[in-house]
């Protein structure tokens, strides 16, 4: 059974946003609404990275679980999805998605009056008819049911940003990191187990400013 | 949650189940069978199957609105395989258009190049196919507005102003500025356009991007392209980037160097800033803008020192290395320490990194290109490579990430203003030449120019185009001063000295700006005149086809995806009806074949021009990439290996990806292409070579011809050699191995001139020999202003201690027509760091590219950078009293003024600021929407910084200084 | 008269609780009351077929590794 993911190798993250404009292209997504973000960490620093986020379709999904209307609901896949007619706008899955995955077409806005939730929806449309014109305007395109992934991850410049079932990307992620060589190149790794080439780089250019 | 709908939604041509072999991941079969199956349907011609097609696509696929109202999975979807318009990587691009309408656009992961990556850029590319922020029709200004006129008026209007100033005036009077996203074949038509018109005055991007390297790398060992490729740089063990943002200029060349990386390459990067690039090397190390030379002569300070050059590499291929290195050893660490800012064991380091793990290749861009030492700058760089044995090697080599999508091609074959296409030069020998590929007369071409002196002259360049026009006329080196200026897609805010530009666009007679967007010249313009400006819409690269060249020399073919929008028009088309205005259209297109399009129009056949191309750029090997054999290669992409680029069986067995130039002989020799130049561990059928033998035959009593054993494989003559003309063959007894139209052909000629290839077949196929010779490479190139490269302190230096003691060279009279101030400029300014102390420094982003306007105009990327702003350091803010995110002023030397928000931030270090050049739409902190045509400004506006960038030229090829110039901030 | 007093005391604190509720709030989970969404397999395309689908995907899956083209 796949159980569809998101995986973005931070090694790899450029911060070309590639993956937000392949993400507005396919969707049509209006200007202020960004179902994918680049955050980047330590910017203009050494030990600068970054990372690319949208929806995670959690397992247990925070949104679905306080929306008042029950608009979410879970695909077989694992996809969080929401059905745009039920939703009132209140923000409430805003509140609770850890990720800021929700985005509101009316931006800020008094409740109800931002209009309906949007979010990344891994390229899998809504309760729609697959394919149809009233599922696209809705949700975007439905590249899951025509056998394709997601665009972002399709179209990303150094394919750092991951898309497909957990157990193919986890292969191909550890490809990677058995080329690297180091072990478990998760972020955070070297944080917690030593000091980070990166972290020293930044001390020597401290010290170079110091010496200035 | 979920509930089975009652009936699944079946249509009739559902019954086709694709086969798909989940176990076909090996090499070529990354895809499922339905892409395969998709290309295959498309390639065959079987388009009108809707039903075979449909099962390929979604049904009911409707995209934007304005998609016509087509009944659901039915005819009229095509797949069109392009690439896209930015940047040289040349990331291909497959466009779903439904009834002429693009609506969806999808990843190519079958190309070697880029395999289905995109940046920010490439991903958003569908939008040109409904920019609603085009140039939709031609205008005129009129008191001040932009009024909408015809096609005919406005080709009469400004051809018949065209002509009455060039009969007062002459030709010269008129500058054309042409473009590198212009295709191979509407560059190449540009040249001769412009020739017929009958002056030099053209240009295009080339010159403010790479025309440093381009010189200083030709003059070294042959040709001034990107040695190796982009997929070459994954045998690299390691990889010095200076100078060179590749994370936001040329995003999808990552994808192969993190896999480098991944796999053992060492990654180092010096930049004035701490990059995005940066980021992800191993060693980073920050340096003064400017003093790149100092940089590299302090590594192989050490190179030499440690005896890590490559004695034997140097023996055989290399020439005048002793008086470099006699420079070099001068340069001791204290010495660069004090003048770059780098101290020793940095420098030892990042030397030590290439030495040892080789082969090392480096990287350079703007960052060593853009600068008055330009072209010492990369010539030092040549000279790294060549003593650590690098050069010809797969993983080494220079490679030169070039800038837009064609702006090699462009430089190959395009609107030089001091060479023909393929780099000819402008002598009477090459005119000749280029008049018989042409079916003109030589004598009446001549007569279009002023005189013979003016049509060997080499034209005024883009980035001086305002001294033209402004400087007195006595002292330029034409008739008249330039009166008219056609902008051709080329954008004006990416040159130097802003202000004194739009004095030049008030004085000039005319102005046309021939673009997809109106461009900052259309704002520029009405802001400093009322009329005498012309907007002619041009189409962009997607709504025409044509063949365009990547950075690795690659030429890829690519499809039209729609009819052009709006009432805009190729620029072959609309260069024919000008020419057809001009009185010679016959000439232009003497052997090319026209075709109507669809408004009625002539259009010369893109493909015919190409293969006018191949029939006369022999000196580059543009002659063998014939229209087919590119459509092949973009139709069997999967073939290639993406490491070497050879393809792997299939119909293109044994080519390289586009067939990277040189490709020499024509198409029917099947010469396969170069991935890496001047490679001696291959046969020269297989993509080999050495170094080029252009400088004659010996200097000072040395010789010049590569030492004896050093030659490519399995070449006849196993030493150096010159270059082969129709003398030296019969020397050497292999005139008969050519057949008797051969003979006719090449008697009296050499293999550049030599119209049937049978000198270079002879040569290459029968013999393995190279045509252009077997030659050393020269470290020491004698008819530059500095045979040896040299520092010299940047016309506006932070250092006056430096400027006294590495000067710039005297000021010329008459340099690409111009007069240019170097040494008398410098010393004026010598002191002024006193009231500018910061050094302002200016870059790329990876939302935009060049000028701007167009990128600027698609909201998907107009979101990610919604304001101009200046990156300055925590210490310098907090010295000016601004913030983060307030809004500041940056001052410069040329009294500009830019209002720009403050990004206060480490990654530039104290006494340094950085603000990015894709920027225009503002004046002096104002924004210039009014001045635009309605509905065709860009989303995005801000300041230009190149209002702020000052005077400072490189000494061989005016490439203007922006990389380093001096400025002070206010809070606002 | 004891006895009713009582009876009426008892039944009063008896009755007391009856007008408090629970301060803690309890969480209920709640289903999904919208519109039903067809399955990416089901459709003109797949036709039903979930292991084509599977399959179509995994393989296109291998476009993000560069690994499958390169060693």
């Amino acid at each position: 059974m796949a159980r569809m993911k998101f995986l973005c190798d931070t090694e790899r993250c450029i911060e070309c946003n590639g993956c937000v404009t392949a993400c507005k292209n396919e969707n049509e997504v209006p200007w202020g609404v960004n179902r994918r973000r680049v955050v980047t960490i330590n910017d203009g620093v050494p030990g600068e990275r970054s990372v690319s986020v949208a929806c995670m379709h959690c397992s247990d999904a925070p949104c679905m679980a306080v929306c008042p209307t029950d608009c979410f609901y879970k695909t077989e896949e694992g996809l969080v999805l929401h059905n745009k007619d039920a939703c009132i706008g209140c923000g409430y899955c805003f509140f609770a998605c850890p990720f800021g995955a929700p985005q509101f077409p009316n931006g800020p806005a008094a409740f109800g009056m931002r209009g309906k939730m949007d979010k990344c929806t891994f390229c899998a449309g809504g309760p729609e008819e697959n394919g149809s014109k009233a599922e696209f305007e809705k949700y975007g395109r439905n590249r899951l049911a025509e056998g394709k992934l997601p665009l972002c991850a399709e179209m990303c410049s150094t394919k750092a940003l991951l898309a497909g079932d957990a157990a193919v990307i986890s292969d191909i992620f550890r490809e990677r990191v058995m080329h690297r060589g180091k072990a478990g190149e998760a972020w955070g790794w070297t944080t917690a187990y030593g000091k980070p080439e990166q972290a020293r780089e930044r001390a020597r250019e401290q010290n170079r400013e110091g010496q200035k | 949650m979920l509930t089975r709908k009652a009936k699944s939604a079946a249509r009739p041509e559902a019954g086709v189940i694709l086969a798909s072999n989940p176990a076909s991941t090996a090499s070529g079969g990354v895809l499922a069978a339905t892409m395969d199956r998709r290309t295959f349907l498309k390639r065959s011609g079987l388009v009108a199957g809707g039903g075979a097609l449909a099962t390929q696509l979604p049904y009911n696929m409707i995209g934007s609105a304005e998609a016509a109202d087509a009944p659901a999975g039915k005819t009229g979807v095509e797949v069109k395989r392009t690439v896209c318009t930015h940047c040289s990587v040349g990331c291909a691009v497959d466009a779903v258009v439904e009834n002429g309408v693009w609506t969806r656009q999808e990843p190519v992961f079958d190309s070697p190049l880029n395999l289905g990556s995109h940046c920010a850029k490439g991903a958003a590319v569908r939008e040109h196919g409904h920019g609603e922020h085009r140039l939709k029709y031609p205008m005129k200004l009129v008191d001040g507005k932009w009024k909408r006129m015809k096609w005919e008026e406005a080709i009469a209007e400004v051809g018949d102003k065209l002509l009455a100033i060039r009969k007062e005036s002459g030709p010269d009077a008129t500058y054309w500025v042409g473009s590198s996203k212009q295709s191979n074949e509407q560059a190449y038509l540009m040249r001769k356009f412009v020739s017929f018109f009958g002056t030099n005055n053209m240009d295009h991007q080339a010159r403010i991007c790479h025309s440093t390297t381009v010189a200083g790398v030709a003059n070294t060992w042959g040709y001034g392209a990107m040695t190796n490729s982009y997929n070459d740089m994954q045998f690299s063990k390691a990889a010095l980037y200076i100078g060179s943002n590749a994370a936001e200029a040329h995003p999808v060349s990552l994808l192969h160097m993190l896999h480098a990386k991944e796999n053992g390459c060492k990654m180092a990067v010096v930049d004035p800033r701490f990059t995005r690039t940066a980021a992800k090397a191993d060693i980073y190390t920050r340096i003064r803008s400017g003093t790149d030379i100092p940089f590299i002569w302090g590594m192989l300070y050490h190179i030499f020192k440690n005896g890590w050059e490559d004695k034997e590499y140097i023996d055989a291929r290399v020439f005048g290395l002793d008086k470099v290195k006699a420079e070099i050893m001068t340069w001791t660490p204290d010495r660069v320490q004090d003048v770059t800012g780098i101290p020793e064991e940095e420098v030892f380091r990042i030397a030590e990194m290439l030495a040892k793990n080789k082969p090392s290749t480096v990287v350079w861009c703007m960052g060593q290109t853009q600068h008055t030492v330009g072209n010492a700058n990369v010539r030092a760089m040549c000279i790294l490579q060549l003593v650590l044995g690098n050069v010809g090697v797969s993983g080494g080599g220079t490679n030169i990430f070039r800038g837009h999508d064609n702006v090699q091609g462009a430089t190959d074959v395009g609107p030089n203003p001091d060479s023909l296409p393929g780099y000819y030069g402008l002598a009477a020998g090459s005119w000749k030449h280029w008049c018989k590929v042409w079916g003109v007369d030589y004598e009446w071409v001549k007569s279009q120019f002023a005189s013979q002196a003016m049509m060997e002259k080499s034209g005024i360049t883009v980035s001086r185009w305002i001294d033209g026009v402004l400087e007195k006329n006595e002292n330029i080196d034409q008739d008249s001063n330039i009166r008219a200026v056609t902008y051709w897609g080329h954008a004006p805010n990416s040159q130097t000295r802003g202000l004194e530009m739009v004095e030049a666009m008030k004085k000039l007679d005319l102005l046309v700006v021939i673009d997809p967007y109106p461009s900052a010249t259309a704002a520029m313009a009405a802001m400093m005149r009322k009329d005498g400006v012309y907007l002619l819409p041009a189409c962009t690269q997607f709504e025409t086809c044509g063949s365009r060249t990547a950075s690795n020399r690659s030429i890829q073919w690519g499809e039209k995806v729609i009819e052009p929008l709006f009432e805009s028009k190729p620029d072959h088309t609309i260069m024919y009806a000008f020419a057809k205005k001009f009185g010679f259209e016959k000439e232009l297109v003497k052997n090319i074949k026209l075709n109507k399009d669809k408004q009625g129009w002539d259009e010369p056949e893109v493909e015919d021009i190409l293969r006018e191309i191949n029939r006369g750029a022999w000196t580059i090997g543009y002659t063998g990439q014939s229209p087919e054999r590119l459509k092949l290669h973009m139709k069997n992409m999967h073939t290639f290996d993406v490491k070497t680029l050879k393809a792997k069986g299939g119909p293109c067995d044994g080519d390289y990806f586009g067939l990277p130039w040189p490709c020499y002989g024509t198409p029917e020799l099947k010469h396969p292409g170069t991935p890496n130049l001047y490679d001696t561990s291959k046969h020269v059928m297989d993509g080999g070579g050495n170094f080029r033998a252009n400088f004659g035959v010996e200097r000072d009593g040395i010789s010049l011809l590569a030492a004896d054993g050093s030659a490519s494989k399995g070449a006849a003559l196993q030493m150096g050699y010159p270059e082969f003309d129709h003398v030296l063959l019969k020397k050497l007894g292999w005139w008969d191995d050519l057949t008797e139209d051969e003979k006719k052909a090449a008697e009296g000629k050499n293999w550049k001139t030599d119209l049937s290839g049978g000198i270079q077949r002879v040569v290459m196929q029968v013999h393995g020999c190279h045509p252009f010779g077997n030659a050393r490479a020269r470290a020491l190139v004698w008819n530059f202003p500095d045979p040896v490269p040299l520092h010299r302190e940047p016309m506006y230096s932070p250092r006056p201690d430096l400027v006294d003691k590495y000067p710039q060279p005297d000021d010329k009279k008459a340099f690409w027509r111009l007069p240019t101030l170097y040494k008398s400029l410098q010393t004026k300014v010598r002191d002024i760091s006193k009231e500018y102390p910061l050094i302002m420094t200016s870059g790329r982003l990876v939302e935009y590219e060049g000028g701007g306007d167009e990128t600027r105009s698609n909201p998907w990327l107009a979101e990610l950078q919604q304001e101009m702003f200046c990156e300055v350091n925590p210490r310098d803010a907090n010295n000016a009293g601004f913030r983060n995110n307030e809004f500041m002023w940056v001052e410069t030397p040329t009294k500009g003024r830019m209002k720009v928000r403050a990004q206060v931030t480490e990654r530039v270090a104290p006494g340094t600021v950085f603000l990015p050049f894709h920027f225009a739409g503002w004046w002096q902190g104002k924004d210039m929407l009014e001045y635009y045509p309605e509905g065709a400004a860009p989303v995005v506006r801000g300041e230009s910084v190149n209002q702020g960038t000052t005077y400072g030229y490189d000494s061989v090829t005016m490439m203007q200084e922006t990389k380093t110039t001096l400025c002070r901030v206010t809070k606002a | 008269m004891k006895k009713a007093l009582f009876l009426a005391l008892t039944a009063t604190i008896g009755l007391a609780a009856c007008g408090e509720h629970s301060q803690v709030p309890s969480y209920k989970q709640g289903n999904y009351q919208g519109k039903s969404d067809t399955r990416p397999w089901e459709g003109a395309k797949f036709a039903g077929d979930k292991q084509a689908w599977d399959n179509a995907l995994r393989a296109r899956n291998q476009g993000q590794s560069e690994y499958n083209r390169v060693k």
